[in-house]
């Protein structure tokens, strides 16, 4: 196989280990990458706004969209080619902001509390994160072995 | 350094005449169909783009579209204009060079997003779409396409001010290189002869509160930039190390609401203007 793109609003899981999930230019939006080492089962979500609250309907027809109906969906379609909640690790990053932050729109903030929220609701521990910051980043996740490398737009590149 | 870059500008080709005249017929509601598909067969490459956007969803024609009459027929005299200005705009974002993005497509996208998001605003705030605003968001980062060179050359000096000095990326270009994109798009804007409004609103982009209370136009264009750079729909590396202006909210009573609605728009309206990104 190869690269398999997740656009905005998107998600998709994998467990074939020649495939590499990744998820260009996140701004605001946050990527959470989850990984069952035992069976390899890799994950990406790609999610754009934190509360589907604003719009159930394209809650529905466009969970990905959303923290609360995107996450939710992840962990449940690598469920289904195996993966375990107990095995999981998770690895986050992005919701960015603009300078000046007594700013305006909070949307990467808000993001990242959605996320911390429905994982301490749901008892699910974040293994690492790259999040905040003012610059894009670009999130890649290996199925063979769930090594997850961030790429940022000031040139970056690091692994989580 | 800015000697060579106002050399440059110098160097950027006249805007394409073809444009210009299909802009000034469809500014006249009383427009002749004839003089008006022969003025955009003129130019082929301009006449090829229009049939390819013709027929995207965003601009949900009844018909399907394959020839330049039946675009001037059926599209109607303002989405007609929009296509005419997009393919017009187009041709110089395919040449840009190295600097703020890795691909030419990319800033196209950008460009494409921000116009997109400008006419989501303008239908909330304004309760209507406007063309004038709609070619100012298209052409917002027409700057880049100079600088781009520059910034490669002192991409270093100039994301160690963004990343130790707490510089805007706008801030570093001008200490590093001597003028900022924006003001380098309000250059291009006058050397093409466009009005004022679409002057200002490329300069002061990044700092409407610079362009005056009234100048609505360049507060949307900031506006909508700033929504895509958050979205993701990104510029380059600038990234998001862009000031907020606070007082764009207010000034338009808008909320964080709002904005997040606009967003999920966005996602739809570009997904439905594949057409527009993919001319270049």
């Amino acid at each position: 196989m190869g690269d398999i793109v997740i656009g905005i609003a998107d998600l998709k899981c994998s467990n074939n280990k020649d495939d590499v999930l990744i998820t260009y230019a996140l701004g605001s939006c946050i990527a959470v990458a989850i990984y069952d080492p035992a069976v390899k089962v890799a994950g990406l979500l790609h999610y754009m706004l934190p509360d589907s609250s604003l719009d159930a309907a394209k809650g529905k027809g466009s969970p990905g969209m959303f923290a609360d109906t995107g996450i939710p969906l992840l962990f449940k379609s690598c469920y289904s080619l195996g993966a375990d909640k107990k095995r999981i690790i998770v690895k986050v990053a992005g919701g960015a902001s603009i300078l000046d932050n007594t700013n305006y729109f909070r949307i990467g903030e808000k993001n990242i509390m959605a996320l911390r929220q429905i994982f301490w609701r749901n008892k699910v521990f974040i293994d690492k994160e790259d999040t905040g910051g003012n610059s894009n980043r670009t999130v890649r996740l290996d199925v063979a072995d769930g090594k997850v490398t961030v790429k940022s737009s000031s040139g970056i590149t690091k692994e989580l | 350094m800015i000697d060579k870059i106002l050399q440059s500008i110098e160097q950027i080709p006249a805007f394409p005449t073809t444009i210009l005249k299909a802009g000034e017929m469809l500014k006249d509601d009383d427009y002749s169909v004839d003089a008006l598909t022969d003025v955009i067969k003129f130019d082929q490459a301009i006449a090829a783009n229009v049939l390819k956007m013709s027929n995207s969803a965003y601009l949900a024609p009844r018909h399907r579209i394959s020839t330049i009459r039946e675009a001037v027929l059926y599209l109607g005299q303002k989405n007609l204009l929009k296509v005419v200005q997009t393919a017009g705009v187009s041709r110089y974002f395919a040449k840009i060079g190295r600097g703020y993005v890795t691909t030419a497509n990319e800033l196209w996208e950008h460009s494409v997003a921000v116009a997109l998001m400008s006419q989501i605003l303008a239908r909330k705030i304004l309760q209507r779409e406007d063309e004038t605003l709609y070619l100012a968001a298209l052409l917002h980062d027409v700057g880049k396409m100079v600088m781009g060179e520059f910034v490669n050359d002192s991409y270093e000096q100039i994301m160690d001010l963004v990343a130790k000095r707490s510089h805007s990326f706008l801030e570093a270009e001008e200490a590093v290189i001597g003028i900022n994109h924006a003001t380098l798009g309000g250059m291009i804007a006058v050397r093409w002869n466009y009005p004022e409004a679409i002057k200002n609103a490329l300069t002061f982009h990044h700092r409407p509160d610079l362009a005056g209370e009234d100048d609505v136009t360049t507060w949307l264009v900031y506006l909508a930039d700033q929504v895509c750079l958050l979205a993701g729909f990104t510029g380059g590396m600038d990234g998001l190390a862009h000031r907020g202006v606070n007082d764009v909210m207010k000034k338009f009573d808008f909320h964080e609401k709002d904005l997040e609605m606009g967003m999920m728009q966005l996602v739809a309206d570009l997904q439905h203007a594949r057409e527009l990104v993919h001319i270049i």
